[in-house]
């Protein structure tokens, strides 16, 4: 599958800045949410290809919001990576019970991230 | 001494502390109590007892004391009473027996007052006759002759009070001429008429001779000259004496049945015949023509004394000398008349008509024989009743000839005899009481107030009636009543004693009752003490045990205790401050396990964010740097990997002493735990060039771990050895077990740990050395985790430095190099410990 449009949920500016910035050079569509309800709206309005999720997030968090998009038609294919500082093993379990596609745990380099979003391509191809 | 006292007392338990002060309160006062109501209840009832047998005993002496003067006083009384009727009975007798001694006098009259002829003489004889009590020589029973009330018929209830009444005496009697003889003598004699046993006797006599009257003893003829018209002779009581025994015997004085009659004592003996002798002259146209003679059987006189019975009896067909209640009669010269023993009656010897001497002392007896005198002349020489005494002895030799009659002049050891001297000296009557043979005897004497012929000259007239009783009879009644209150006494003392000493048993019963009630009171204290001593106990030990066991669950990292105290004392409010402060604990827990969570959370975002850049710049993301920049970059991303491992292990640790975390434990191979952890290590230990072997038995069993725990242990282990080591170090894994432990070694030849950090090792951000450590990139916090986590297995860790010389020597080749060795020791059934 070829994955264009990517939508990056987190209330960190700094990291979906850096993260849109990196992403779009490279040349994916990449729109940012920064709290949970926003990032249903945009998924819904648009639904992506990708969904780099954050579980910390105000208003509704991670794991609602995955629990919310894979539940809907229109987004419940789409996979949905979490990166989260949220490390503990029972948080990760946690968040694959919401129905992520992967845990992933900050700190995690952009380099391995990118690495993560192809091997979602390679996968889906 | 007292310390040690103090220490053993501070190391019961609360429970046994709690009985020892409770008996000591409850049931030490209740036995003292209890002890000294018993004894004050024993000692009450002791003297309530020995009071009441004490006025008991005083009754009963006093009733006898009462008792005792009642019959001494009724005993008087009665004395008094029984002399009095006695005496008069004895003074009637004596008038009867002088009135009918007057008739006869009378009938002298009468036959002087006739012209003597034989038909009319008879006619007389045979209309004089009297009854007499037969006594046949079979005895018939004698009739109780006792008052009774079985004949006590009342037609007028006014009557009907106090009545006393006998039956008649029913005696059997027959009618007895008078006189044994009448007859008419002549001036000079001799007997013209003469009548005797009912027929005119042709046997006439002259009776101025002895030899022809009667038992040849009479010499009334010598009296009758000197008679004056209308004068009356009368002669004493001429009789044959009649021999008589008595012996002594183990019962009593009894008489020989040879004897003469003795009433009961031999009523087949011979009786006493004895005639008394009227005489009158006779006159005819005033001319004395003779003199008109009557001979009264003296049996008729004998019939006066021979009934009567001076007790309740009163008369009795038949006398009984033996029983010492009789009537007697002595003539004007004390000499016996009539007695119960005819024997004892004095008489003449019909063969001399000659007095047969009366019985008298041995001394007195010789004096007699050998003074040579006729019985009138020893009699007239004797001064009156000199030496009469019961300690005279009779004559052996007049006992052995059966001549015992009782002559009072003589009779010198009798002394009563000069008592009824003395009394009818002047006529009369009157009473005295006597010690004679043992016994108190009361005689009763009065005159015979017969006064004819010689007898005008006695003043105790023809004798005198003597009535001889038991004074032991007289009390009959008194000691009846005696008996009675004594056997009264008897049985009230013997009831009041049983009273007494059923009263005792009864104390002593209750004094037992109290004693077990008391007994069982204080059993029942006891017990109730220990009972409430334990709930007491219970009460605080209870929640002490869940504060204790509360308290120890928070040392081992459950802070989340609520102690549930129902009671609201002081334990309840040890239970609440515990409760507060758990609380507060925990609360504290979670606020540092939300700042540890938080804390690490918000580094993990900026260090996120300078690994994004950094990373990126270094992934040719940025564009292109110099190899310089690349360089110092690369430092950056180091140690933001280095500051990544410490925010993990901080958090890592903070969980773990927390108890946050939770062991999922399974069945795990070792083999599996050691491999894993090979193949995590693996890439670091090509890096470095290491060698690592294993040595894991085959047979090992399977070990109840969370396994990616023990895996995290034996990666931190193998990690160390490898990054602390120089390059190309040796690395051996061993498991084995020992015991009941399984031991896992990771042992590597690198620089070895000093001693004295060997302890330490294990503390937080402890590093033997600092510098090595920053190379490394070590958070300081590996061990610590993995000794948390073993022990929350159960299990301990240590670490030995250098290695034992005999243990992976094929680790020890070069010679700088000392080596370490850590052990993982966990037990294979330990309980779990991870909450």
């Amino acid at each position: 599958m070829n994955i264009r449009k990517i939508l990056i949920v987190d209330d960190e500016k700094t990291i979906t800045s850096y993260l849109e910035k990196k992403l779009a050079k490279l040349g994916y569509a990449v729109s940012v949410a920064e709290d949970g309800e926003e990032a249903l709206e945009k998924a819904f309005a648009e639904p992506p290809d990708f969904v780099l999720l954050d579980v910390k997030l105000p208003i509704l968090n991670g794991h609602e919001v995955c629990r919310r998009l894979k539940a809907d038609n229109r987004t419940g294919n789409i996979p949905i990576v979490m990166l989260s500082a949220k490390a503990q093993s029972d948080e990760i379990d946690e968040g694959l019970a919401a129905g992520a596609d992967k845990y992933l745990c900050k700190p995690m380099g952009f380099p391995d991230i990118l690495r993560e979003i192809r091997e979602f391509e390679a996968e889906t191809e | 001494m007292k310390d040690s006292s103090v220490t053993r007392i501070a190391k019961l338990g609360i429970l046994t502390k709690l009985m020892i002060s409770f008996l000591t309160i409850a049931c030490i006062p209740l036995l003292v109590l209890g002890y000294f109501g018993l004894k004050n209840q024993q000692e009450t009832g002791r003297r309530a007892v020995e009071a009441v047998a004490e006025m008991g005993e005083q009754d009963i002496r006093s009733a006898q004391a009462i008792g005792d003067r009642a019959i001494e006083d009724s005993v008087l009384a009665l004395d008094e009473k029984s002399t009095e009727a006695i005496e008069v009975r004895t003074v009637e007798l004596a008038a009867r027996i002088a009135d009918f001694l007057y008739e006869r006098d009378g009938d002298l009259r009468m036959l002087a007052a006739m012209v003597p002829d034989p038909q009319r003489y008879l006619r007389v004889y045979g209309s004089k006759l009297r009854d007499v009590i037969v006594q046949g020589p079979v005895l018939a029973p004698e009739p109780d002759w006792t008052v009774t009330q079985a004949f006590v018929l009342w037609e007028n209830p006014e009557n009907r009070l106090s009545w006393r009444n006998r039956p008649p005496y029913d005696f059997q009697t027959e009618s007895r001429q008078l006189y044994k003889e009448i007859t008419f003598v002549n001036p000079e004699g001799r007997e013209i008429i003469k009548i005797v046993d009912g027929r005119i006797s042709e046997d006439l006599r002259d009776v101025s001779n002895r030899e022809n009257t009667y038992c040849k003893a009479e010499d009334y003829y010598a009296h009758l000259a000197g008679l004056r018209r209308g004068q009356i002779y009368v002669s004493r009581v001429v009789g044959a004496h009649l021999k008589g025994w008595l012996y002594k015997g183990p019962e009593g004085i009894k008489v020989n049945p040879e004897s003469a009659y003795a009433g009961l004592e031999n009523p087949s003996g011979k009786r006493f015949e004895g005639i008394v002798r009227w005489a009158m002259p006779v006159y005819n146209e005033g001319e004395r023509i003779g003199y008109v003679t009557m001979a009264l059987d003296h049996t008729h006189i004998m019939e006066f004394t021979d009934h009567v019975m001076p007790t309740d009896q009163r008369f009795s067909a038949i006398s009984d000398a033996g029983s010492g209640n009789y009537a007697f009669l002595w003539d004007y010269r004390d000499r016996s008349i009539s007695h119960p023993r005819d024997f004892f009656i004095c008489g003449v010897d019909p063969e001399t008509g000659r007095d047969v001497p009366g019985w008298m002392s041995e001394k007195r007896y010789k004096e007699f024989k050998a003074s040579g005198l006729s019985l009138e002349e020893f009699v007239e020489q004797l001064p009156p009743f000199a030496e009469f005494s019961q300690r005279n002895k009779g004559s052996k030799e007049q006992i052995e000839a059966g001549r015992v009659s009782l002559d009072c002049r003589i009779l010198d050891t009798a002394p009563q005899c000069q008592g009824w001297h003395r009394g009818t000296k002047n006529g009369g009557s009157g009473s005295f009481v006597i010690l004679w043979s043992g016994l108190w005897k009361f005689t009763s004497y009065a005159a015979v107030p017969y006064y004819t012929g010689m007898y005008r000259n006695s003043k105790r007239g023809f004798g005198y009636v003597t009535i001889g009783a038991n004074v032991e009879d007289f009390h009959k009644a008194a000691n009846a009543t005696k008996q009675y209150i004594e056997s009264a006494i008897k049985e009230k003392g013997a009831a009041m004693r049983a009273t007494t000493e059923q009263t005792r048993a009864s104390i002593r019963n209750t004094e037992i009752k109290s004693r077990n009630l008391l007994s069982v009171v204080a059993l029942v204290s006891a017990l109730a003490v220990v009972g409430a001593s334990v709930l007491v106990s219970l009460s605080i030990t209870r929640p002490i045990k869940r504060l204790t066991d509360g308290a120890l669950a928070m040392s081992q990292g459950d802070l989340e205790q609520h102690i549930e105290v129902k009671s609201r004392d002081e334990i309840a409010q040890l239970a609440d401050s515990f409760n507060a402060m758990a609380s507060a604990v925990a609360q504290l827990d979670r606020m540092k396990s939300e700042f540890v969570a938080t804390a690490s959370h918000e580094l993990r975002t900026p260090i996120h964010s300078m690994l994004l850049a950094i990373s990126g710049i270094l992934g040719g993301y940025s564009g292109n740097i110099t190899d310089e920049v690349r360089e110092d970059l690369e430092i950056v991303e180091k140690e933001i990997a280095r500051l990544t491992r410490l925010v993990n292990d901080l958090l890592d640790l903070a969980r773990i002493e927390s108890r946050k975390i939770e062991m999922k434990k399974s069945e795990t191979s070792v083999h599996e735990i050691v491999q894993t952890a090979l193949e995590e290590v693996s890439g670091l230990a090509a890096a470095h060039s290491h060698s690592i072997r294993t040595s894991i038995p085959q047979d090992l069993p399977n070990v109840n771990v969370d396994k990616d725990r023990i895996v995290q242990v034996m990666i931190n282990l193998l990690s160390n050895s490898i990054k602390y080591g120089p390059d190309q170090g040796r690395i051996a894994v061993e498991a084995e077990l020992v015991g009941n432990d399984l031991v896992m070694a990771v042992a590597d030849n690198g620089y070895g740990i000093p001693s004295w950090a060997q302890q330490k090792i294990f503390d937080k951000f402890f590093q033997a050395d600092s510098i090595m450590s920053q190379r490394v990139g070590g958070s300081g916090l590996g061990l610590t985790i993995c000794r948390e986590i073993i022990q929350l297995h159960g299990g301990t860790m240590n670490c030995v430095s250098p290695l034992p010389q005999n243990r992976f020597s094929d680790l020890l080749t070069a010679g700088e190099r000392k080596g370490a060795v850590f052990e993982v020791i966990l037990p294979l059934n330990a309980n779990d410990e991870s909450v």
